[in-house]
């Protein structure tokens, strides 16, 4: 690199190069689109499965302790690498994005069309309000620190009131069988399914106790700490990955 | 070589891909799966019955039975503290509406007690249209799954023709088929179009290359605009405003909104009905033959019952062994898994009143290694259990559980 090199200011290219650059994006957007479709999918369905599969396990304790804390992984890996490298705050987005497709697939084909489940039964989560909130941060503050704090604590707090939403009305209560339930409940016991029994559930178990009947609030503070520690972890994560220092010598 | 692996490679690919393009039906639901020891002495189902094998989308059918849940329970299995009696089939093909155990009805997990008898009945509602297996089964925490007789079920008719309307607490009317749906898809809907938007607005301009350059070259500051910054704080500020304020609404709409329920179902047991002492049958040794797949069982008995009893039936792991010298009662289950020439007994003398005496108990059958219940012998638990049935000239029965260390012979 020469002196004089470094004198003429870089600026989007234009005409050929403009276009040989443009389609390099798309060529990696596609890339990615469909890696994270099925990286972070597969994550998700390994670390939060059930919680969030069913309806009659998204319960108020740890579904908004387990959600975030497995979500913002990917988000922090990959916003790591774009921006730094590139100043692109998307990367939260852009993974939340691709669970929802790869989530909605699933569900809409695996689930409804091929095994039988209403597919009200088997609605996803979002956290597309979270992952929006931590890349304006992210740009924002151009901090790890500030993001990782402020950041890490608003994507898990987001979680609960951004899907109760979609979710509370499924725990409007039922008699039936002469005990009260949700209708999510009934969704469980109504809509059999083989492999996951009842009692596997994990409700209201553990030392994490309600505090005057409010325990989505603990859980989501919690969850909000916790979180402020899992994406300092997956930025370095990301960071540690995204070299080419193992393909030198190819 | 060279080319005949290249053939090689090429046909193995070949049926692989056919072999994915025609799958054949997975027409079981891994009742041979779990160790013998676990099938023969935990759950011991008898008296399973259908009410009917076809039905159209809609009817019902109405599952019964028994189960005695064997008090030498293996050591290896957890204790049944938790426990949720189930149906196995493909999917959601039929909604199960009630469910009773020992009369009571029954929405959520229960302990069973050990050695204690219950009975069942579960009600189905059919709903996709088609030929389905269908089990009864009772899930063990910790220990899996231990089925019960299954039973083809034919179901036609049309699917969406299936109805399934609940009455909420607060009063409404709710189609659990469609519920939530609409909500659910519109609010993924308006933040996906948001996110997209997000994605949109970044997308829609230069990025890898030129980006990395400019960054490099000291001018990231031009990267991100005045413009960008005032949409990344309207985001900071509207999208929390839009989340609470939707989480609030929802909250006044559902002021009755319940958590999900985790109280488990206390069951109370059933008197005994099984051992229950007019006839006491103790095995003395057991002995699996392995060449001729028979299991030979040195009993004691007595009979305290006032007419002579005789061995009907031995029953373990939804295997029958019947001994068509006794007088059998009609049972729904599958016949595919009873022998009904597998039981022979040394004497054909019916043990009188009063008497105490030692026979030989043999259930012989080729059921033994198509179960995969002659695994037990290799197992790290070889004691066998199952239930004996044994019947008075009145008809009465006497049902008997009984266990004993297995011998194998070679």
């Amino acid at each position: 690199m020469t002196g004089k090199s470094l004198d003429i200011p870089a600026r989007p290219y234009t005409g050929e190069k403009a276009r040989l650059s443009r389609a390099y994006d798309y060529l990696i957007l596609v890339l990615a689109l469909f890696l994270f479709i099925g990286s972070f999918h597969l994550h998700v369905a390994l670390t939060v499965g059930d919680w969030d599969f069913w309806q009659d396990w998204k319960d108020r304790q740890w579904w908004p302790l387990i959600t975030p804390l497995m979500m913002i992984t990917f988000p922090a890996a990959v916003q790591a690498v774009l921006w730094p490298n590139f100043r692109l705050p998307l990367g939260a987005t852009l993974c939340i994005s691709c669970l929802l497709i790869g989530t909605w697939i699933t569900r809409f084909f695996a689930y409804h069309m091929w095994n039988f489940f209403p597919i009200n039964e088997v609605l996803p989560a979002t956290m597309l309000p979270s992952a929006l909130v931590l890349d304006a941060i992210l740009m924002l503050s151009n901090s790890l620190t500030v993001t990782s704090i402020f950041g890490g604590m608003v994507f898990a707090l987001l979680f609960y009131p951004t899907n109760w939403p979609i979710f509370g009305m499924f725990h409007v209560p039922v008699e039936y069988g002469g005990a009260q339930l949700t209708v999510a409940d009934l969704f469980g016991f109504q809509y059999i399914r083989a492999g996951t029994p009842e009692y596997l559930r994990i409700i209201e178990r553990g030392t994490l106790r309600t505090y005057g009947q409010y325990a989505t609030p603990l859980s989501a503070f919690c969850s909000a700490l916790l979180c402020t520690l899992m994406y300092p972890l997956w930025w370095y994560l990301g960071k540690a990955f995204a070299t080419t220092k193992y393909v030198k010598n190819i | 070589m060279k080319m005949s692996l290249k053939t090689l490679f090429s046909a193995a690919c070949l049926g692989l891909c056919a072999g994915a393009l025609a799958p054949e039906a997975a027409l079981a639901h891994g009742e041979k799966a779990l160790e013998p020891f676990v099938r023969m002495r935990t759950i011991q189902w008898y008296d399973v019955a259908w009410s009917k094998a076809k039905l159209n989308v809609n009817e019902e059918v109405v599952i019964t039975g028994k189960f005695h849940v064997n008090a030498d329970w293996p050591r290896g299995v957890a204790q049944p503290d938790a426990t949720y009696l189930n149906v196995s089939a493909p999917g959601p093909v039929f909604i199960r509406t009630e469910r009773y155990l020992n009369g009571q009805s029954s929405v959520s997990s229960s302990a069973l007690k050990l050695g204690g008898d219950y009975e069942f009945k579960i009600v189905m509602k059919a709903r996709i249209p088609g030929r389905f297996h269908l089990h009864p089964f009772v899930n063990l925490h910790d220990a899996g799954s231990v089925v019960g007789p299954g039973q083809w079920m034919e179901v036609e008719g049309d699917a969406s023709a299936f109805t399934n309307q609940i009455k909420t607490l607060d009063g409404s009317v709710i189609d659990m088929e469609t519920y939530g749906l609409a909500n659910g898809v519109a609010w993924h809907g308006f933040w996906i179009a948001l996110g997209s938007a997000w994605l949109l607005w970044w997308v829609r301009r230069p990025l890898f290359i030129p980006r990395y350059k400019m960054l490099h070259a000291g001018q990231d500051a031009s990267l991100i605009s005045p413009l960008d910054r005032k949409i990344g704080a309207a985001i900071i500020f509207a999208v929390p405003m839009i989340v609470f304020g939707a989480n609030f609404v929802t909250d006044l709409k559902y002021p009755n909104a319940i958590p999900l329920q985790a109280a488990m179902d206390q069951i109370d047991t059933l008197p005994p009905a099984v051992d229950v002492g007019a006839v006491q049958v103790k095995i003395q040794r057991a002995e699996y033959n392995v060449p001729a797949r028979a299991m030979i069982m040195t009993a004691l008995l007595h009979n305290g019952s006032d007419h002579p009893v005789r061995v009907g039936e031995f029953a373990t792991a939804n295997v029958r062994f019947l001994n068509p010298a006794v007088v059998q009662p009609p049972q729904d289950e599958g016949a595919a898994l009873a022998a009904r020439e597998g039981l022979s007994i040394d004497t054909a003398d019916p043990i009188a009143p009063g008497e105490t005496r030692t026979i030989r108990i043999t259930a012989e059958d080729s059921l033994w290694q198509r179960e995969r219940l002659d695994g037990l012998i290799r197992d790290a638990d070889t004691r066998m259990g199952g239930l004996l049935f044994l019947y008075d000239n009145a008809g009465q029965r006497y049902v008997s559980s009984v266990s004993a260390p297995v011998i194998p012979k070679f």
